[in-house]
């Protein structure tokens, strides 16, 4: 029957299939599934406490307001630990992209003997859950020493050094696998050009490569500092000074030790959501920019 | 300005037996235009890339007027280098794409400026200085490529099939501009390209490769005339040459009913080194004339003809000891025969090649 509908229609339009019908309505199914959370959280931010205590949560509101926000801002010092989640990120995903791209350069440009072992080493390694390595960890970190000018504790643990090294040691593998792979698709001759034009290891990274790698870089960046922002577990762990701690963790502050107003807490996580949305939006246009495009024939 | 030599250069890549470049021997001269050229997988690249230190030398050795280059690194001598796909870097513009050589140098930046805009100016490149290479055509970019390499003034220009990727009417046009550039600049030049008309064309002498070996250097007219051997002979000229396997006898080669001649010297080495009383001959498609039936000439009975508007090109069969064997002529385009036609041909006097029947060297 669709072979019948398409060639009736011709070429000019093709009627959608079913299997692709099908797809959408899936699609649709799946996304609303993620957005009904988040979206009932802003609703339920809006809503004075004692509104949905009466009616519930899935009732329509007599009264909208913006107070919560305020009061979450105010009340959860989140100013403090936006600056503490800051402090960690961006030296965090700075460091991997860093690392990683050199990393990534070595595997795919210089002929290295064991390339590939490494690099499936790295990706390997990736693959632990963090939960093991628990544990081991906080036990390693009280033995580590450092000078009092960067920790107060004189250890590794509850240090900001901890934290970002575990996430640049957590991270730099799966950057590493997607930049070599970016780096495969820029065309061999043209670090072959760079040598020629007389530029030695380092600049052929710098000036050709890491400029072309601009794209992978953007999106790696955006999704990095996501997954170090939202992270929850290492920061819990690792850390025991409250006044230290990042925005994810520093939410508990909302709660009470009796009673817990889940609007409040419901605006509070959206503020701390917000950042990662602002990220998103101001590098999309990074990740559809297709560099290498026109570097050779076409 | 300098002269190149290679000297019994030899690259085996790691993981084969059969060296892909063996035992290059070969000079060119200052200011010459040099082009390499043969089969795919001739090692004629290779060859390029030695001498640009994109490849290791396994043996012998690469000298730049007279400087052992064979260790130094590409930066180090002195040449640049044109791409088959041109490599721009896609994120500078075409002036910082020419610049980017000198700019690593440290050259003054005006200097760099007059330069760059010189180099511009040659090439009909000025008013795209400020784009980047996707906004251009093709024809552009590989302007873009020889302009990165000329803005160098180096001792070599290096060129690995800078036109394949262009369309047939802008190669035409592109091969003479190449070759009056480099005539202008008198800039030593090795061309690499596996298109015979290229290097018939643009060379001041050809070097043609098979198999990673060196079979002839010579100029266009001398590789046409005087082919060092059956591939050579093969391989220059289009259509290729007629070339068979047939009988010696006392007084030359026994062609189907003919006898081509030839000289007692050249017999007595075909006899030589297990010629078996074969010997392989050779005509040209052009080296012919159509007869009459009673002239003389070989019957070929005709399956194919081509007609190029300046020529026509008959392909047919003639028997040469009891099996069919084809043969192309040239024939006048107003004047050819038909599909079905039996034709009479015979090659020129003089003009007809001979080959030992089993080294395949010209006798």
């Amino acid at each position: 029957m669709t072979a019948v509908a398409t060639s009736v229609e011709g070429f000019r339009r093709q009627a959608p299939r079913p299997a692709r019908l099908l797809l959408h309505a899936f699609l649709a199914l799946v996304s609303l599934g993620w957005l009904a959370p988040l979206a009932l959280a802003v609703y339920a931010s809006l809503r004075p406490y004692h509104e949905t205590a009466e009616d519930g949560y899935f009732s329509l509101p007599r009264t909208l307001t913006l107070h919560y926000y305020a009061s979450a801002w105010r009340d959860a010092e989140l100013t403090k630990y936006f600056l503490n989640s800051l402090l960690i990120a961006v030296p965090g995903v700075v460091l991997t992209l860093f690392l990683a791209s050199f990393v990534a350069f070595a595997i795919t440009r210089v002929r290295l003997r064991f390339g590939v072992p490494l690099l499936v080493l790295f990706t390997a390694g990736n693959l632990l859950p963090p939960q093991i390595i628990v544990v081991p960890l906080y036990e390693l970190f009280k033995r580590v020493p450092l000078p009092a000018s960067m920790s107060d504790s004189l250890t590794l643990y509850d240090s900001y050094w901890g934290v970002i090294a575990i996430h640049v040691a957590f991270q730099t593998g799966f950057c590493v696998f997607v930049l070599a792979n970016y780096m495969r698709t820029v065309p061999y001759e043209i670090t072959e050009a760079a040598r020629v034009d007389g530029a030695g290891v380092w600049l052929q990274y710098w000036r050709v490569i890491l400029p072309l790698c601009r794209p992978a870089l953007a999106a790696l960046g955006t999704l990095e500092f996501t997954w170090m922002y939202n992270d929850f577990l290492w920061a819990l762990v690792l850390m025991s000074t409250g006044d230290k701690m990042p925005v994810t963790s520093a939410l508990n502050n909302l709660r009470g030790q009796f009673f817990t107003d889940y609007n409040l807490l419901a605006a509070g996580a959206v503020i701390v959501a917000l950042p990662t949305m602002v990220v998103f939006f101001a590098l999309q246009r990074q990740f559809i920019a297709g560099l290498t495009l026109g570097s050779s024939k076409g | 300005m300098a002269t190149v030599r290679y000297d019994k250069a030899t690259r085996i890549y790691p993981g084969t037996s059969r060296p892909a470049v063996d035992g290059l021997e070969l000079e060119i001269g200052d200011g010459e235009f040099l082009v390499l050229v043969g089969p795919s997988g001739c090692g004629k690249s290779t060859s390029l890339r030695m001498l640009a230190g994109l490849e290791d030398v396994d043996q012998g050795a690469i000298y730049i007027q007279d400087r052992d280059v064979t260790n130094l690194p590409p930066k180090a001598r002195d040449i640049a280098m044109v791409f088959q796909n041109y490599a721009l870097y896609p994120h500078m513009t075409v002036y910082e794409n020419m610049a980017f050589a000198l700019k690593l140098r440290k050259t003054p930046k005006h200097e760099i400026d007059v330069r760059v805009k010189k180099a511009a100016a040659m090439l009909q490149l000025e008013e795209y200085l400020g784009r980047k290479p996707k906004a251009l055509s093709g024809g552009q970019r590989q302007r873009v490529a020889m302009g990165r390499a000329i803005v160098r003034e180096p001792q070599v220009f290096l060129m690995d099939e800078p036109l394949s990727n262009l369309d047939a009417k802008l190669r035409v046009q592109t091969r003479s501009q190449i070759a009056t550039l480099q005539a202008d600049l008198g800039i030593t030049t090795v061309y690499v390209t596996h298109d015979q008309v290229e290097a018939m064309t643009m060379g001041h002498r050809v070097a043609v490769m098979l198999d990673g070996v060196l079979q002839q250097v010579a100029s266009p007219r001398e590789l046409y005339d005087k082919p060092a051997n059956v591939f050579v002979a093969g391989f220059m000229g289009s259509p290729a040459m007629n070339i068979k396997k047939v009988p010696l006898t006392e007084s030359g080669a026994k062609f189907a009913d003919m006898i081509l001649p030839l000289e007692r010297s050249q017999i007595e080495a075909a006899s030589a080194d297990g010629g078996d009383k074969h010997v392989q001959v050779g005509f040209r498609p052009e080296d012919t004339d159509l007869v009459g039936a009673e002239d003389g000439g070989m019957p070929i009975h005709v399956d194919l003809v081509e007609e190029l508007g300046s020529d026509a090109y008959v392909y047919g069969t003639v028997a040469l000891e009891g099996q069919d064997e084809r043969i192309i002529v040239r024939a006048d385009p107003r004047n050819a025969p038909s599909l079905g036609d039996t034709v009479y041909v015979k090659p020129r006097a003089g003009q007809h090649h001979a080959f030992h029947a089993g080294n395949g060297r010209r006798l």
